[in-house]
């Protein structure tokens, strides 16, 4: 990849980042109090925005299909209906499945101790509150500490677990 | 009529769009962002992986990945389209929030939710581990789940059920208390 496409990704990301921040901060948006203020109270005003993904990930990938832009899972200038279906469960290796299940399932559930989803504290730090400023310091620590440490234990499962 | 009504009429109104918080705000940001995560990955090529347009997770994990990279000189396993450049939709999250904040008056340094400082840390280590273990934030998992992907629709199946697990234990605790 050229130094200047590079770039155009790099800036496209900044800017598509800032407009959601941006609409993020001025609708509360959250998909993980979402579920938790239906679960709690039955308001659906956030859970609308978890909908909302859906429904615009549907519109984009059509729109874009459409307009003869090009997305990797998707048969060009086509209309498809949920393109990656096709593909079912097809994880190799299946180990990253059970993985998956209790990662998705523990990210959720500390996000409800937390009082909000990633995108969420990115939001809250913006806002200037104190305790999404010290998550990001914790996000970044973990990173280092997933590549260094649970890294090489999944590519030791991975190697004996290998479909 | 009096002639200054008249001129009052005719004073064509200037269109703004409003960001004030209404019913279906949250609905309105959640569509934009599926249809933006479909945009930078169609016309800027942000591709392989699919659906990884906008992620609360990978993309910090790549960001940080990249710095650490390029400062120490180590080997962290960042997305082959951002080994040159840096992923700075986490960075955008920040920026974006922090201009509504301050446009709007509501930027104050406070203390958050969370109001345990070392509780906040941990969090945000143990979140990071735990969604890298999947790869996704609820909102990648949300779009890959529109695009058909049986796993994610799994996953935020999972995703529901933890937060279902959580707010019960929740319950549990404040009866118990």
């Amino acid at each position: 990849m050229t130094g200047i496409a590079a770039w155009k990704i790099g800036i496209a990301t900044l800017f598509i980042g800032t407009i959601v921040g941006y609409l993020g901060q001025r609708s509360r948006f959250c998909t993980i109090s979402g579920i938790r203020d239906f679960f709690f109270v039955k308001d659906s005003y956030r859970l609308k925005g978890l909908i909302g993904i859906v429904v615009g990930g549907v519109i984009g990938f059509t729109l874009v299909n459409k307009l003869g832009g090009s997305l990797s899972s998707f048969t060009p200038g086509k209309w498809q209906f949920m393109p990656m279906l096709k593909d079912g469960l097809n994880v190799t290796p299946s180990i990253l499945i059970p993985l998956s299940a209790v990662g998705a399932f523990f990210m959720a559930y500390f996000s409800v101790m937390a009082e909000g989803c990633p995108f969420r504290q990115h939001v809250m730090a913006g806002e200037g509150r104190l305790s999404g400023i010290i998550y990001i310091g914790g996000l970044v620590a973990g990173v280092v500490f997933f590549d260094v440490v649970i890294v090489p234990y999944l590519q030791l499962l991975t190697l004996r677990f290998p479909n | 009529m009096v002639e200054g009504e008249a001129t009052a009429a005719a004073k064509p109104t200037r269109w703004k769009p409003s960001f004030k918080l209404s019913g279906n705000m949250a609905l309105i940001t959640g569509i934009t962002m599926g249809v933006l995560a479909a945009v930078v990955q169609g016309y800027f090529g942000l591709q392989p992986p699919a659906g990884d347009g906008i992620c609360g997770i990978s993309h910090p994990a790549n960001i940080v990945n990249w710095l650490v990279n390029n400062i120490f000189g180590t080997k962290f396993t960042i997305h082959s389209i951002f080994v040159t450049v840096p992923v700075l939709t986490s960075v955008g999250f920040v920026i974006g929030s922090f201009i509504a904040a301050v446009k709007n008056k509501e930027f104050k340094l406070r203390p958050g939710p969370v109001r345990d400082n070392v509780l906040a840390f941990i969090l945000g280590f143990l979140i990071i581990n735990f969604g890298l273990l999947w790869g996704s934030c609820p909102i990648r998992t949300a779009i890959l789940a529109s695009y058909g992907m049986f796993f994610a629709i799994l996953m935020l199946g999972m995703i529901v059920l933890g937060v279902i697990v959580a707010c019960l234990y929740i319950k549990w605790k404040v009866r118990r208390a």
